[in-house]
C-alpha cells in the first residue's frame, strides 16, 4: 500500500519535474528554434504611431530617468502617458515637470479612484491614447531606444495581435535571492514565453507588452478585479485566437530590478499567484480550441501549487522510502524525480553563465554557489507565497501589495 | 559484397536525372525513402543469415546459462540474479533479456534452454545493424558506403557466430549505436543529445567495458551540436547519462552494499576484484598467454574484420567524417592491447561496429579521391582502377566469408547438451529433491525440467563459493547425487573441492559426444568409493 503510494506519487512527481525542463528549455531545442526567438531587424521605416502608458505610484525617485530614457527612442510617432495617483503629489510632480518640459510627447493622466491598483490606472488613460499600438512600461524600467522601431517591425511582418518585449532582472549580484529571481525572469522571457506563444495561449508579462489600441477598446482593457491583470489580458486575447508574438533580445529587453528585500519578493509573489488564481477561475481560458491548449492552460495557471506541493512530496516521499522499509526498486523510483531535478539544476547553472556572457555581466565563482545553495531556500518562499496566496484568495482578501523599488538597476548601467 | 561494387560503379551516374516514363506508385514510394530501399533487403539478408540454425552453432558457453539465469530470477523471483547478486556486471543487460523472454516461448520446439532462447538475439541483432548504417548515413557518408558497413558488421562469420550468443555486450552495442545517431542527429535537437546520454547510459549499465568508447561518443556530440546552443547539449548529455548511471550506484547504496563488508557483496569489492583478476591473462600479441589464446579464436573465426577493422581505424583517424567512430574503435584497441589486462572473449563484439564504419568510412575516403580527388588527377583511369581493385577485395573476402557463414548456418555443436538434457528428463526421477550440480548452459533445462532453483539444481561455481550453499551442504559432496560434467566444469581453473570430490566418488551413467564437447552425467556413490583418479579424466 506505502508501496503504491510512493510509486504513484513519485512518477508524477517525474513527470511534472520533465514537463517543467522540457518547456525550461524550449529556446534552446534547436538552433532554428533559438534563432526564432529574436526580433528580426526593423526595415527603417515606422509605419505604427505607439501610446506608452507608465502607471507610477510613489516611484518619484526613478520615473524622470524612464521617461526621459524612452523619449530617446528611435521611433518617430509615439506619446508618453504618466498615470499617477490623485494622492501622490511627489510622483505627480515630476510628471507634470516632464509634460511641461515635452508638450506633445509627455501628457499626465491622473487616477482618482479610492482604492488603487495598476488595471485601474490603465484603463484611466486608454480613453487618451492617440496611438495604433498601446504599451505599457513599468516606472522603474529601463527601455531600450530602438526598442519601438523593431516592435513596430515585428506587427507589420508578423500580423500580430499583441508583442510582448523581453523583461529582464539585472541586478543579480544583490542578494542571494535576487540571483535566482534574475534567472527566472532569463529562462521565463527568454524560453518558456517563446513556447506559450507558439501553442497560442499566453500570460502576458507585465510590462514592455504591446496591443492594438482598437482590440483593446473592444475588450474593454484591463480586468480591474483581477490581481494578474497582465496574465488575464494575455489568456482572454489568447483564447480567443489573437496573435501573440514574443521577442527577445539581450540588446532590447526592458531591464528591471528585483524586489528589494526577501519581504516584498514574498508579497509580489503571492499577489502573482493569486492573481493566476483568479484567472484560472475566471474560466476564459477554456475557450480554447484545443485540448491540449486547454491543459497547457490550466497546468501553468497552477504551476505555482504544483511546485509548492511538489517541494513537500519529494521530501515526504524519500523520507517514507527510508523509515518505511519499501523493496529497494520502490526506493529507486522515489528518487526518480530528483533525476529531472538535479538536470535542471545543472541547466540553472548553464543559464546564469549565459545571462553572464549575453549581458556582459561577470558571474563569479560564489554566485555559482549561491545559485545551488539558494535553490531549496528559494522554493521555499515561492511555497510560501503560493500556500499564502490561496488562504488569502479563500478568506477574498484582494488588495494590492506593491512592490517597492529602490532603482538598485539604474547604478549599475 | 556484390552490391557494393554495383554501387560504386554507378554510383557517378546517380547524379543524372534519367529521362524515363513517369513512374508508378511503387516506385514514387521508393524513390522518397532510397535509404529504406538499400537497408531493408540487406538487413534481411543479415538477420535470415544470423538466424539460420541460431541454436546449433555456436557451443552454447558458460555465460549464456549465467545471464539466461539471472534473467530467469528476474521473471520468477523478482531479484538481480538466481544466486545472490555480487555486482558482476549492471543488471541492465538481463534485464532486457527478461524482457525479451516471450519470444523464444513462440518457438519452443524442445531444445535446450539456452539454445532456444538464443532467439532473442536475432532482433537485437537486426537493431545494431540498421543503426550501423544509421550512424554512416548520420556521418554524411553515401548510401553505398553505409550499406558497406552494415555488411560487414553483419555478415563477417566472427558476427555471425558471436551474435548469435546471449551476450551483454550484444545488448550493449545497439545503444551505443543509438547513442551515436542521436548525438549525430540532423536537427541538432537539445532532447536529441539528452537522448543520447540516456542510450549511452544503458548501454553502460548493460555491459560496463561500453564506457571506453564514452569520450568518442562527446566528441561526437560536440559535432552533433550547434555553436549557438552546443552548451545546453553537452550539458544535457552529460547530466543524462550520469544522472542514469547514478541510479547502479544509488541501488548499492539503498542496499547497503556499496562498501565491502563481512557477510555481503558489495558494489566496490566487486570492482577490485574485476580490476584484479587482471593478472595472469598476458599479453594480446604476446604467445601462449590467455589473450592471446583469445585472439587467436577471433582470427580463426575470421581475420579479415581484425585486420581490416584496425587497419581502417588508423586511417579513420584522419578522415574527417568518420574521425569519432576511429577514436571509439582506438580506444577499444587500445584497452585490449595493454599488457597484463582481462579480456574477455565476447570484448571483440564492442568493436564490431566501429571496425566496420571505419571501413565505410576509408572505403568512401578512397573512392572520393579515385572519382575525382587528388589520386584521379595523376592516375589515368582512376574509376576503372578503383573498380578493379573493389572486385578484387570482394573477391578475396567473400570465399572466406561465404564459407564461415555457411558453418554458422549448417554445423551442429550442442547436440551434447540436447542429449543429455533430455536423458535426465527421461531418467532422473523425484526432481524436486534431487539435487544435481551443473554448469550455467544447462542449468535453465534443470530448473524447467522441475529441480529446485538454487538449491536443487546447483550452479557448480556456488558449491565451493557461495556460503548460502555451501551451508545446505553439511556433509560436503555427499550431499550431492548429480554431477552434469561438461568442459566448462571440467576446465574450471577455482579449485571447487567439494565438486572435484563429488566427481571422484561417481559413476558415469550417461556419455555424450567426445573431446571437449562431451558431457558426462555423474551419479555420485555415496558409499565412499572412488572411481576417477581425475575428474573427467577418463574411464
Amino acid at each position: 500500500m506505502i508501496s503504491a503510494f510512493i510509486v504513484v506519487c513519485s512518477l508524477a512527481l517525474f513527470w511534472v519535474a520533465v514537463f517543467t525542463l522540457w518547456w525550461m528549455l524550449h529556446a534552446w531545442r534547436t538552433p532554428e528554434t533559438l534563432a526564432g526567438t529574436r526580433f528580426s531587424a526593423p526595415d527603417g521605416a515606422g509605419a505604427l504611431s505607439f501610446s506608452l502608458l507608465v502607471p507610477a505610484r510613489h516611484e518619484q525617485e526613478v520615473l524622470e530617468h524612464t521617461v526621459l530614457r524612452l523619449l530617446e527612442s528611435t521611433h518617430t510617432d509615439y506619446e508618453v502617458i504618466v498615470i499617477v495617483g490623485h494622492d501622490d503629489p511627489d510622483t505627480a510632480a515630476v510628471a507634470h515637470r516632464l509634460a511641461a518640459e515635452h508638450p506633445r510627447l509627455v501628457s499626465v493622466v491622473t487616477d482618482h479612484h479610492e482604492k488603487k491598483n495598476k488595471p485601474k490606472a490603465l484603463n484611466n488613460a486608454l480613453p487618451s491614447c492617440r496611438g495604433d499600438v498601446v504599451g505599457v512600461f513599468d516606472a522603474e524600467d529601463q527601455v531600450h531606444p530602438e526598442l519601438l522601431a523593431h516592435v513596430d517591425h515585428a506587427f507589420r511582418d508578423t500580423r500580430a495581435d499583441v508583442v510582448q518585449g523581453g523583461v529582464q532582472l539585472i541586478n543579480f549580484h544583490s542578494s542571494w535571492y535576487s540571483l535566482r529571481n534574475c534567472l527566472e525572469y532569463f529562462f521565463w522571457f527568454r524560453s518558456r514565453l517563446h513556447l506559450h506563444a507558439e501553442k497560442g495561449f499566453i500570460p502576458l508579462g507585465g510590462n514592455t507588452v504591446f496591443v492594438r489600441t482598437e482590440l483593446l477598446r473592444e475588450y474593454g482593457g484591463w480586468d480591474e478585479a483581477c490581481l494578474a491583470e497582465d496574465c488575464d489580458l494575455g489568456v482572454r486575447l489568447s483564447s480567443q485566437g489573437k496573435k501573440v508574438v514574443v521577442a527577445y533580445d539581450s540588446e532590447m529587453v526592458t531591464r528591471e530590478e528585483t524586489p528589494d528585500s526577501v519581504v516584498s519578493l514574498f508579497k509580489q509573489r503571492t499577489r502573482w499567484n493569486q492573481g493566476f488564481l483568479q484567472v484560472y477561475r475566471k474560466k476564459d481560458w477554456k475557450r480554447l480550441p484545443s485540448l491540449r491548449q486547454r491543459m497547457l492552460a490550466r497546468y501553468t495557471l497552477v504551476t505555482p501549487f504544483i511546485q509548492a506541493l511538489s517541494g513537500l512530496a519529494l521530501l515526504a516521499g524519500v523520507v517514507l522510502a527510508f523509515v518505511a522499509q519499501v523493496p529497494v526498486a520502490v526506493a529507486l523510483v522515489s528518487f526518480s524525480p530528483l533525476v529531472p531535478m538535479a538536470a535542471m539544476t545543472a541547466f540553472e547553472v548553464v543559464g546564469l553563465h549565459d545571462f553572464g556572457k549575453q549581458y556582459q555581466l561577470r558571474v563569479r565563482f560564489s554566485h555559482y554557489a549561491k545559485l545551488l545553495v539558494g535553490a531549496p531556500f528559494y522554493q521555499l518562499i515561492l511555497a510560501g507565497a503560493a500556500l499564502r496566496a490561496v488562504w488569502r484568495e479563500l478568506r477574498g482578501r484582494k488588495d494590492w501589495e506593491l512592490t517597492r523599488h529602490v532603482g538598485a538597476h539604474l547604478a549599475e548601467s | 559484397m556484390t552490391s557494393v561494387v554495383e554501387a560504386v560503379a554507378t554510383h557517378p551516374n546517380t547524379e543524372e536525372p534519367a529521362a524515363a516514363p513517369p513512374p508508378g506508385r511503387l516506385a514514387r514510394w521508393a524513390a522518397a525513402r532510397p535509404d529504406l530501399v538499400v537497408a531493408v533487403p540487406l538487413l534481411v539478408v543479415i538477420v535470415l543469415v544470423q538466424a539460420v540454425n541460431i541454436g546449433n552453432f555456436p557451443t552454447v558457453s558458460d555465460d549464456e546459462g549465467t545471464y539466461l539465469a539471472q534473467a530467469w530470477a528476474v521473471q520468477h523471483e523478482g531479484a538481480l540474479a538466481h544466486y545472490s547478486y555480487w555486482y558482476d556486471h549492471p543488471p541492465l543487460g538481463w534485464l532486457q533479456i527478461a524482457a525479451l523472454s516471450w519470444i523464444p516461448a513462440l518457438f519452443d520446439h524442445g531444445m535446450n534452454v539456452v539454445m532456444q532462447a538464443r532467439v532473442i538475439m536475432v532482433p537485437v541483432t537486426a537493431a545494431s545493424a540498421a543503426l550501423v548504417y544509421v550512424v554512416a548515413r548520420r556521418m554524411d557518408l553515401p548510401r553505398w558506403a553505409a550499406a558497406l558497413a552494415m555488411v560487414v558488421f553483419g555478415l563477417s562469420p566472427l558476427s555471425v557466430t558471436m551474435q548469435r550468443e546471449i551476450y551483454l555486450d550484444n545488448f550493449a552495442v545497439p545503444w551505443m549505436l543509438a547513442a551515436f545517431a542521436f548525438a549525430l542527429s540532423q536537427r541538432k535537437h537539445l532532447w536529441h543529445h539528452i537522448a543520447a546520454g540516456v542510450c549511452a547510459g544503458v548501454s553502460v549499465l548493460s555491459k560496463e567495458t561500453m564506457v571506453i568508447t564514452l569520450p568518442a561518443l562527446v566528441l561526437a556530440v560536440w559535432r552533433g551540436s550547434d555553436r549557438s546552443t552546443r552548451i545546453f547539449s553537452m550539458v544535457g548529455f552529460a547530466m543524462s547519462f550520469l544522472l542514469l548511471s547514478f541510479q547502479y550506484l544509488l541501488y548499492a547504496v539503498l542496499k547497503g552494499e556499496l562498501f565491502p563488508g563481512p557477510d555481503h557483496n558489495s558494489l566496490i569489492g566487486a570492482l577490485q576484484f574485476q580490476l584484479g583478476r587482471g593478472g595472469s591473462s598476458g599479453w594480446l600479441l604476446q604467445t601462449g598467454s590467455v589473450t592471446n589464446m583469445t585472439l587467436h579464436w577471433w582470427v580463426v573465426r575470421d581475420p579479415v574484420i581484425l585486420a581490416v577493422g584496425v587497419a581502417a581505424t588508423l586511417v579513420a583517424l584522419f578522415v574527417k567524417r568518420v574521425r569519432e567512430v576511429a577514436i571509439a574503435s582506438l580506444l577499444l584497441v587500445a584497452v585490449a592491447l595493454r599488457p597484463g589486462g582481462y579480456l574477455p572473449a565476447m570484448y571483440v563484439l564492442q568493436a564490431l561496429p566501429f571496425f566496420a564504419l571505419c571501413a565505410a568510412g576509408v572505403a568512401d575516403a578512397t573512392a572520393r579521391q579515385f572519382l575525382g580527388g587528388r589520386v584521379s588527377r595523376w592516375l589515368p583511369q582512376s574509376r576503372n582502377v578503383l573498380a578493379f581493385g573493389a572486385v578484387i577485395l570482394a573477391g578475396l573476402v567473400a570465399p572466406h566469408w561465404e564459407a564461415g557463414d555457411e558453418t554458422a548456418d549448417t554445423a551442429y555443436s550442442n547436440q551434447e547438451y540436447s542429449q543429455a538434457s533430455a536423458w535426465i528428463k527421461a531418467n532422473v526421477a523425484d526432481r524436486p529433491h534431487v539435487r544435481i550440480v551443473s554448469d550455467d548452459a544447462m542449468w535453465p533445462d534443470l530448473v524447467d525440467q522441475g529441480f529446485r532453483p538454487g538449491l536443487g539444481a546447483i550452479w557448480f561455481y556456488k558449491v565451493d563459493l557461495d556460503p548460502a550453499v555451501t551451508r545446505t551442504l553439511p556433509h560436503g559432496w555427499k550431499d550431492i547425487d548429480y554431477v552434469v560434467s561438461s568442459s566448462i566444469i571440467r576446465e574450471d581453473p577455482n579449485g571447487l573441492p567439494t565438486v572435484r570430490a563429488a566427481m571422484q566418488h561417481s559413476v558415469v551413467v550417461a556419455r555424450f559426444g567426445t573431446g571437449t564437447q562431451e558431457i558426462d552425467i555423474l551419479r555420485v556413490d555415496k558409499t565412499g568409493h572412488t572411481f576417477h583418479q581425475q575428474a573427467g579424466g577418463g574411464q
